[in-house]
């Protein structure tokens, strides 16, 4: 009987890392490379330094700050100590959540539905933990499920308000100025020494356990800002010497310019959408394989216990960190390039907004610990961009199916998740 | 998941800009025909005026298309509603410079010689009028990427006055042109009302012209 759990386990333990793998190769397949699109259409990167650049700050973003969401996901909805007695529950539930959230991505993709997996994901856990014997609904932290369901509203209407906010101040301050070249020069420095200090301050802030220097707060935010001074210094040397002896006024208006300047520091934004990104919904796939695999750690050996304390394996980040970046380079690019061709859409100051904008609230939310997603936050950051007199047009009803994707995702996902479970449990594995 | 270009619409704005174009391309055919008219050659004015139709109508189709591209979904950079006054008053440019073309084709207009130069004259007015807010109309997309601020729209701003000063001019051209040949013996009275019609659709070109300079500079200053 123990020799059948055992190699039960051991099997589970084997689907569970695919199935982790096939969903961080998903995610890294479908919404990973929506920054870099514009940057590539724009002609500032080649297809090849894109995807290159958004893989290592999609790695880096899942590797050293992916661990707070992928806790959420593993243990903070449903608390995994409530399992101890038979972690082979836990186990077979987690792995029910990563096959269904898988399953429901593909019927989805299949009938051109945006869904998003993070929601999926929860809405496995929630699921699961309705119908094992062990959970029911006192078991579910309701508060932290609130928390999370509250941020799937607030996190588009941050990023709308970021990116109406952000883009208002470029046009205002520098397109409606009588020298917006003049302007821009003080002002996409700026860009760069708040985006490379933002990324640094998550890096370094309650990291990766082990990986990253963790010291006291004030150190950090004193190391922040020497950064955000020597960039910005760097950047403006560079500027004032390209653009020493040329009018660059006179000749062109200013606006293309201006524009031209933002599609450098674009760049670095996209960067920071891939980092962001990587950093949030790294925890969706690595998350119940988290779970999953202490819990089978458990079951293989007796000594052990399931403890909500236990941090994220780094290497676990490291591989759905891997499982995105491979994603992105198999299929990735065909988003990147899509993106590319709407260019004319999406100039660089309007996709600076949203991306800054965007970037900065999934970051926040993966600091958090909050599980959200990402494309839901750059359609309200676009939103706010379109509110801001950005877009030509925007189609609202594509907007609103994105919107309440979510008000079916959960139930169904649950649903599969629960009937996978009872299914694995009646062929009497767990 | 999907691609984040899913919720961009099709831009209203070039669209707007070839209605445009083919909207001065029908009042460009108002001075052939002025000629024509001049000429007594009807077989001409009938060829211009079968044009003329054809234009309109090409017109009309681009107005369709921007309005089946522009639903309540959208969510747009200016006021639909200064869209949708944009075209049509467009639209009526184009329907009164067709005017022109019916009228000229009723009957032989015995036209005195002195009175040749008024008439050209502001045939040739209203004609500027149309070119100069074309040449603004054109920019329309170029300002919604330029997200409406910023030197071209200044320059757009400022040449919305000269559209209107031009309608002004070719104003007092048609009074000044009316005065005479209701003034002038021994014209047919029949005459006399064709050449009012014919003014009545010249001064029309040229109002609504002016209506749609207007509408762009609420567009552009829209808060």
């Amino acid at each position: 009987m123990l020799a059948e759990a055992l190699l039960a386990a051991n099997a589970l333990l084997v689907i569970a890392v695919v199935v982790g793998f096939y969903k961080a190769w998903n995610i890294g397949a479908n919404d990973v490379a929506n920054g870099m699109g514009t940057v590539v259409g724009a002609g500032t990167l080649t297809l090849r330094q894109a995807i290159c650049l958004a893989s290592v700050f999609e790695f880096t973003g899942a590797f050293l700050v992916g661990s707070n969401v992928t806790k959420t996901i593993e243990s903070g909805i449903v608390p995994i100590n409530l399992f101890v007695a038979d972690p082979m529950m836990f186990g077979v539930g987690m792995l029910s959540v990563a096959l269904a959230s898988a399953i429901w991505l593909n019927i989805a993709t299949l009938m051109s539905h945006p869904v998003s997996v993070t929601q999926s994901t929860i809405g496995g856990i929630v699921g699961f933990a309705l119908v094992c014997a062990l959970g029911g609904p006192g078991c579910i932290q309701w508060a932290k499920l609130g928390t999370v369901a509250i941020t799937w509203v607030t996190s588009p209407l941050a990023g709308g308000i970021g990116a109406f906010v952000i883009y208002k101040g470029i046009v205002r301050y520098i397109l409606k100025s009588n020298h917006p070249v003049h302007r821009a020069k003080h002002v996409v420095p700026v860009g760069f020494a708040a985006t490379l200090s933002i990324i640094f301050l998550a890096i370094t802030y309650k990291g990766l356990a082990r990986v990253t220097i963790d010291r006291p707060l004030y150190q950090l935010l004193g190391i922040t800002a020497c950064i955000a001074v020597v960039s910005y210094t760097v950047v403006r040397i560079v500027i004032l010497i390209r653009t020493r002896g040329k009018t660059l006024e006179s000749q062109e208006g200013g606006y293309e310019v201006v524009e031209r300047w933002f599609g450098r520091l674009q760049v670095m934004t996209a960067c920071y959408m891939s980092f962001a990104h990587g950093a949030n919904d790294v925890a969706s796939a690595i998350g119940p394989l988290a779970g999953s695999m202490q819990a089978f750690k458990c079951v293989l050996n007796p000594d052990m216990h399931l403890n909500p304390e236990v941090p994220v394996d780094p290497w676990l980040l490291a591989f759905g960190g891997a499982g995105i970046v491979i994603g992105l380079a198999t299929l990735g690019y065909k988003v990147i390039i899509a993106v590319g061709q709407k260019i004319t859409e999406i100039t660089a100051t309007r996709g600076f907004s949203a991306e800054f904008a965007t970037a900065s609230t999934v970051l926040v939310c993966s600091k958090l610990g909050l599980p959200i997603s990402t494309t839901f936050v750059m359609v309200g950051a676009i939103m706010g961009v379109g509110l801001a007199r950005g877009f030509a047009a925007l189609d609202l009803r594509r907007i609103r199916h994105i919107f309440t994707s979510w008000v079916f995702t959960i139930p169904v996902s649950a649903f599969l998740t629960a009937a996978i479970y009872l299914l694995i449990r009646s062929l009497g594995i767990a | 998941m999907t691609s984040i270009l899913a919720v961009f619409g099709k831009s209203p704005f070039e669209p707007l800009v070839d209605h445009a174009r083919k909207v001065h391309a029908c009042v460009k055919m108002v001075r052939p025909i002025a000629d024509a008219v001049l000429a007594c050659d009807m077989d001409r004015l009938n060829k211009l005026q079968h044009d003329m139709s054809k234009t309109e109508y090409e017109a009309d189709l681009l107005k369709d298309q921007v309005r089946h591209n522009l639903p309540h979904r959208y969510f747009l950079p200016v006021n639909r509603e200064d869209i949708e006054r944009f075209l049509g008053q467009m639209d009526r440019i184009a329907d009164d410079a067709q005017d022109f073309s019916i009228v000229a084709t009723f009957r032989c207009i015995a036209l005195p010689k002195d009175l040749h130069d008024d008439f050209l004259a502001l045939v040739d007015k209203v004609a500027q009028v149309s070119e100069s807010l074309l040449g603004l109309a054109e920019k329309l997309a170029l300002l919604q990427k330029e997200a409406f601020v910023g030197s071209d729209a200044e320059g757009v701003l400022s040449r919305i006055h000269d559209v209107a000063h031009m309608e002004w001019e070719s104003d007092k051209l048609s009074r000044k042109f009316a005065r005479r040949y209701f003034s002038t013996p021994g014209i047919d009275p029949v005459t006399i009302i064709l050449l009012d019609k014919l003014c009545a659709a010249l001064g029309g070109i040229a109002n609504h012209a002016e209506n749609v300079g207007k509408n762009l500079r609420l567009m552009i200053l829209r808060k």
